[in-house]
């Protein structure tokens, strides 16, 4: 990572402090006004995707329902749940969009969420051993993690990830290599279970059991759009999700140059451990703006739609400092993710025979 | 069809499963309020059906409340929300028309001062229009008329004649026969709210006196006294009504003591609540958020909102003023004291609100 000293850190962060006292003091009206649109095209896209399902049995329509269902599913999770639980609209003291009481349409609860994301997440991001995000402890990502014989089939583990991701996230907080190694008990974990098994079945209730019943001379076909929506879903928050932090450039950071840290090393940490990727203004919806991650993880509360007009104040502040901006197209921050999940699957000899030969 | 989602429990339960949320009925406001505000299921809404103006600064707004608003007593009050630049925020006000308006027309008011400063009662009067809606709760409160007939005494200050009106318009309408007596304290003539009601109710109800006091018309200002006291027949034998500024409270809750009228007899308004005297040496302690995983030392006779608040906690608030119970949450252990009762809470698990809790040693919330 840059080092930067004492002054600059702290100079740092006053730079981006003034960034966002900039926009806490605007929020208003417009703020409101946007959420309030995205939560109304999730309402019609849902409730449009849903109608739309039973009629599945003439194909365009399906692709249409799935598609609808699918891009709603996405839209709430990502531009709506994602940043509501951040607390981004706590201050419009509307309760259908307060952090504390928001429940998205996905299989994590919202208090596991708030947990795993928001608290170790967001304030240990990157750290190694910390962040239990930085590859979902399925994944090695790095030369911290010792390399064993399994590491290469870990791409199989990356689909696999990839297409169950709701279940994933759900059963993150499980802290599987945890129980593995025997730091935790398993009883320890019952309430966390009892949340999670209410939590899946409600939403396995809905889309596999519920809707498909309801439409019974053609179930099968909303199950399978149901499906369909749910794998849409998955695969495009994953990715989108190691676009963030998973990228050539995304650094890492151990527990030790984190101990004791000043807000401005956390800011620089943030900076430096997260990558952006760039797109019209319909991908950035889809993302949530987490394709603008770099500013989401320096200021996670502010509106995220609020992103991309401070983003060039953020790259001005970089440039000052002479911090890496990481910043590139959707499909070169993917191909690199891509590259990074193979490489470290090899054994460090080949993988760094592999490296010093000129791409 | 969507009350259905509200009030039949399987469905309601089906709805929660559905919709992820405990309102399933308002997962759809967010289309039903681009068709007509007035279908949002979250809250009960009611229209702006006219706007009249009471004083200078004072203005009646007639409200439309939807079909299942639950009503209410003459003298009750309400909580309005309404969103100013993206932010929602309550407020309480009395509402001044009788019930049987509603029940006839379904129509209430709320007659509403400007605030110098109030951020709410400014923007209402610049900027509410005939056919806005805003939320409206349920009415709540304890000024209510007597259940039989005895002889009544209001004293009322200012924008504190609102709640009295609504009593005054119910018991002339039932031909209250027992005498009833309006003490009505205004700066000036031109401050009299509701000045043509309030005459006509004198012309057609013989049991009703009125007397009003421009405390500002003379060269000295003429506050409530012995004297106005002493022109009310029977006083003694009065129930006492008293909703106006602080001042005037204090000074009414003075004078009918030394009468030796009994406390439960006198009836006043949170409009003047005073705030209880509080304990000061052993106030504030350490409080933690739990769920947050936030803790903060507080002194003094700050209150759980206000502390959570500097802490960069956001927790849901609505009044302010301990009447709304927005800000409800689930204390886990500690004592607080209620700064308007001044009364300590148990140390165990309760719900208290955050807006009136002033921590008396270390506290855990649920937040």
């Amino acid at each position: 990572m840059k080092k930067l000293n004492e002054a600059q850190l702290q100079e740092l962060e006053q730079d981006l402090n003034a960034i966002r006292d900039e926009v806490l003091a605007d929020l208003g009206e417009r703020d409101a006004k946007y959420i309030r649109r995205v939560v109304r095209l999730h309402r019609a896209l849902e409730i449009g995707g849903r109608v739309m399902m039973p009629f599945g049995f003439i194909p365009p329509v399906f692709v249409a329902a799935t598609a609808s269902l699918g891009l709603a599913k996405i839209i709430e999770n990502m531009e709506i749940g994602h940043n509501v639980m951040h607390g981004q609209y706590d201050w419009m003291n509307d309760p259908s969009l307060h952090s504390q009481t928001y429940e998205w349409d996905t299989v994590c609860s919202s208090e596991s969420w708030r947990r795993t994301h928001n608290y170790e997440h967001h304030t240990y991001t990157n750290v190694i051993g910390k962040d239990r995000d930085y590859g979902y402890a399925v994944l090695r990502l790095g030369d911290d993690v010792k390399w064993h014989p399994g590491h290469l089939l870990q791409f199989i583990n990356y689909i696999l990830l990839t297409v169950l991701f709701q279940w994933g996230v759900g059963l993150h907080e499980l802290e599987t290599e945890r129980l593995r190694r025997r730091e935790i008990t398993w009883k320890s974990k019952l309430p966390f279970l009892k949340d999670f098994f209410r939590k899946g079945g409600r939403q396995a209730f809905k889309d596999y059991v519920f809707f498909p019943l309801l439409t019974f001379p053609v179930a099968p076909i909303v199950l399978a759009g149901n499906i369909g929506a749910n794998l849409i879903r998955n695969l495009w928050s994953s990715t989108v999700i190691f676009c963030g932090h998973f990228t050539q450039d995304a650094e890492t950071f151990t527990e030790q140059e984190c101990e004791n840290e000043s807000k401005g090393h956390w800011y620089l940490r943030q900076l430096t451990g997260s990558s952006n990727f760039t797109g019209n203004n319909f991908v950035h919806l889809l993302s949530g703006h987490l394709s603008y991650q770099i500013e989401h993880h320096v200021f996670p509360d502010l509106p995220a739609h609020r992103y991309r007009e401070i983003s060039p104040k953020v790259q001005a502040v970089c440039e000052k400092h002479g911090i890496h901006y990481n910043s590139a197209s959707f499909g070169r921050q993917y191909w690199t993710v891509l590259q990074r999940i193979g490489r470290f699957s090899l054994p460090d000899k080949l993988r760094l025979k592999l490296e010093a030969q000129p791409a | 069809m969507l009350s259905l989602l509200e009030q039949n429990r399987p469905l309601r339960w089906l709805g929660k499963q559905l919709f992820n949320r405990e309102d399933p009925a308002a997962f759809f406001d967010p289309l039903l309020t681009s068709i007509d505000p007035m279908l949002v299921r979250q809250y009960v809404p009611a229209k702006v059906t006219g706007i009249l103006d009471e004083t200078a600064d004072t203005k009646t707004f007639v409200l439309k409340p939807s079909a299942r608003w639950a009503g209410y007593e003459a003298g009750q009050h309400v909580n309005i929300c309404i969103e100013i630049d993206g932010v929602r925020l309550n407020r309480t006000f009395s509402l001044s028309s009788s019930p049987k308006q509603w029940q006839q027309n379904g129509t209430v008011t709320l007659t509403i001062k400007r605030l110098p400063g109030g951020q709410v009662t400014n923007w209402m009067h610049d900027h509410l229009q005939p056919g806005d809606t805003l939320a409206l709760g349920e009415a709540f409160g304890d000024f209510l008329a007597p259940e039989v007939p005895e002889p009544l005494l209001f004293i009322a200050g200012g924008s504190g004649i609102t709640p009295v009106l609504s009593l005054l318009d119910t018991l002339a309408d039932d031909d209250y026969s027992a005498p009833v007596t309006l003490l009505y304290f205004v700066r000036t003539q031109a401050d009299v709210i509701a000045a043509e009601k309030l005459h006509t109710l004198r012309q057609h109800w013989p049991a009703f006196t009125l007397t009003v006091v421009a405390t500002d018309a003379g060269k000295t200002p003429e506050y409530l006294n012995d004297g106005h006291l002493d022109t009310v027949p029977g006083i003694s034998a009065r129930r006492c009504y008293l909703c106006g500024p602080k001042g005037l409270m204090d000074l009414a809750n003075e004078l009918l003591y030394h009468r030796a009228i009994n406390a439960d007899r006198i009836h006043s308004t949170f409009f003047s609540a005073p705030m209880a005297a509080l304990p000061s040496d052993d106030l504030g302690g350490e409080v933690a958020f739990e769920r947050s995983g936030v803790t903060v030392s507080a002194e003094g006779d700050a209150v759980l909102l206000e502390i959570a608040e500097a802490a960069k906690l956001s927790p849901k608030y609505g009044c302010r003023m301990g009447v709304c119970h927005q800000c409800s949450c689930k204390k886990t252990s500690g004592t607080v004291i209620n700064r308007l009762t001044g009364k300590a809470s148990g140390p165990g698990e309760e719900n208290i609100q955050l807006c009136v809790s002033v921590p008396q040693g270390p506290v855990n919330i649920d937040l």
